[in-house]
């Protein structure tokens, strides 16, 4: 069954930015969740199957950091399309899950969005879901 | 062999020169014991002078050289089997802190063949490793540091874009918004300064890696057709200094974001070509379109912040602004001529 709009999860501890990924996500048209540290996005993608892609920080309080999550979630909901953001020097690709993005903070917003267009429009490796 | 007679055999000269030598230093003879020490060692490793001569190496002070792997070192380099260069060794001593040693030690070639001696050179680096560590983890601590400067400033920038871009998606006056997108292409731009900065040593910018950069930043955000409009960076090898390329990139990018809005109307296609070559001192930036021209007379637009900002930026370079028709379009050439319109100039002013 599919559903009108795709699902974005935030997780970003910084309350700004956090406020304009959501914003940004809403804009695109997509539905947003938000969740502002690892544990927290692993609770919201527990309680919901119906996640499409999230968008995380890397640098995060808490028990994880937003690569060792998105490993986290490659392994436990394999379908879940990921996009990396970080103001850390720059990240290889390769240090994420294959098929996740990394953009360098200050992001392009068209940059993200067009991005989460391209990843939800993909295939997922796991079969399609939702 | 006995032990007395070994010592009566000494030049008085070997004896002074050792017992004075700088570095602390032991002569011994074959069978490890003192035959003379230096002053320095004695002082180094507070030791008695008047203990020592004549007794084992494992016997002097209270017992703490007597460490078997280098006295098995020893026995090596007098049976000409081996010789101890720059060994590693710690001197531990009770309620004493331990001492990293590096000793040398070889047969000294006296001519005499039958008579073994052995000259040990022994270099407490305990306070130079220290300083050493200390100097490696202040290189990691300013590195950490450096790191999470970089990592704050671009967080605080992704702030500030954030925040223009929530407040451009808000407004409702088309000209409003178009402010708020010209600041955050302005943030960005500095944004791609800082990264270039980033990734780069000694603090210098290379402009080209720079340049493109931030076309691909103002390209993402302001060209909804990538198959319509591009912007090129044709830069030569230059590197900068950061303030000098602040500079540099906000000119490029107030002049790129005018292009884009007013040089290809009705989904007009072409290029913004970015130049940037230098010799010596003198060095030319160009901004070239391939649109519709600069109108001129009474269609001509109101200066705006933008030309303001590249007027303002290009005198403080002492740069001269051209404008010129491209033929189609339009170039906007700045240039720095050494000498050229400077005060020291002074033929003109005569």
């Amino acid at each position: 069954m599919k559903k009108d709009k795709a699902v974005v999860l935030v997780v970003e501890d910084n309350t700004i930015i956090r406020m304009g990924a959501v914003d940004l996500v809403l804009a695109a048209g997509y539905e947003a969740l938000e969740a502002c540290d690892a544990d927290e996005a692993i609770r919201i993608l527990e309680a919901r199957s119906d996640i499409d892609l999230v968008f995380t920080d890397v640098q995060m309080p808490g028990t994880m950091d937003g690569i060792k999550l998105s490993h986290y979630i490659r392994n436990r909901w394999p379908p879940v399309k990921l996009i990396v953001a970080s103001g850390a020097a720059i990240l290889e690709e390769s240090s994420l899950p294959s098929g996740s993005r990394f953009f360098p903070k200050p992001y392009d917003e068209h940059a993200i969005t067009d991005a989460m267009a391209r990843l939800l429009a993909s295939e997922t490796p796991a079969g399609t879901a939702g | 062999m006995p032990q007395t007679s070994t010592i009566h055999y000494e030049a008085a000269s070997t004896l002074a020169v050792v017992v004075s030598s700088n570095e602390p230093l032991l002569l011994l003879s074959e069978d490890q014991k003192v035959v003379a020490a230096s002053a320095s060692f004695c002082r180094a490793f507070d030791i008695d002078p008047s203990t020592v001569t004549g007794r084992g190496l494992g016997e002097i002070g209270d017992g703490e050289w007597d460490m078997p792997r280098l006295a098995s070192l020893l026995r090596a380099t007098a049976s000409g089997s081996a010789r101890i260069e720059a060994y590693e060794i710690d001197l531990l001593r009770p309620s004493r802190k331990t001492r990293n040693l590096v000793v040398n030690a070889r047969t000294l070639d006296d001519g005499d063949i039958d008579r073994i001696r052995l000259l040990l050179a022994v270099t407490d680096v305990t306070d130079a490793r220290a300083e050493t560590r200390l100097k490696d983890d202040l290189i990691r601590d300013k590195a950490i540091l450096l790191q999470e400067v970089q990592h704050r400033v671009a967080n605080s920038l992704q702030i500030i874009a954030s925040v223009l871009m929530q407040s451009a998606r808000r407004v409702q006056s088309d000209e409003a918004r178009g402010h708020l997108h010209n600041a955050h292409h302005r943030v960005m731009s500095i944004a791609a300064l800082q990264r270039q900065l980033s990734t780069s040593s000694g603090g210098r910018v290379e402009l080209r890696a720079y340049f493109t950069q931030l076309c691909q930043s103002l390209g993402a955000s302001m060209i909804s057709d990538p198959d319509r409009l591009s912007i090129a960076v044709q830069v030569d090898d230059s590197v900068v200094e950061p303030d000098f390329s602040v500079s540099l990139g906000l000119i490029v990018t107030e002049l790129v974001i005018n292009a884009l809005k007013h040089a290809f109307p009705d989904d007009r296609m072409g290029t913004i070509v970015i130049g940037y070559r230098s010799s010596g001192d003198d060095w030319t930036l160009s901004i070239t379109d391939d649109g519709i021209g600069m109108p001129a007379g009474t269609d001509a637009p109101k200066a705006g912040l933008g030309t303001g900002i590249v007027e303002a930026l290009a005198r403080n370079l002492q740069g001269e602004i051209r404008l010129s028709d491209a033929g189609p379009g339009t170039a906007v050439t700045i240039s720095h001529r050494q000498g050229a319109g400077l005060p020291t100039d002074v033929s003109k002013a005569a």
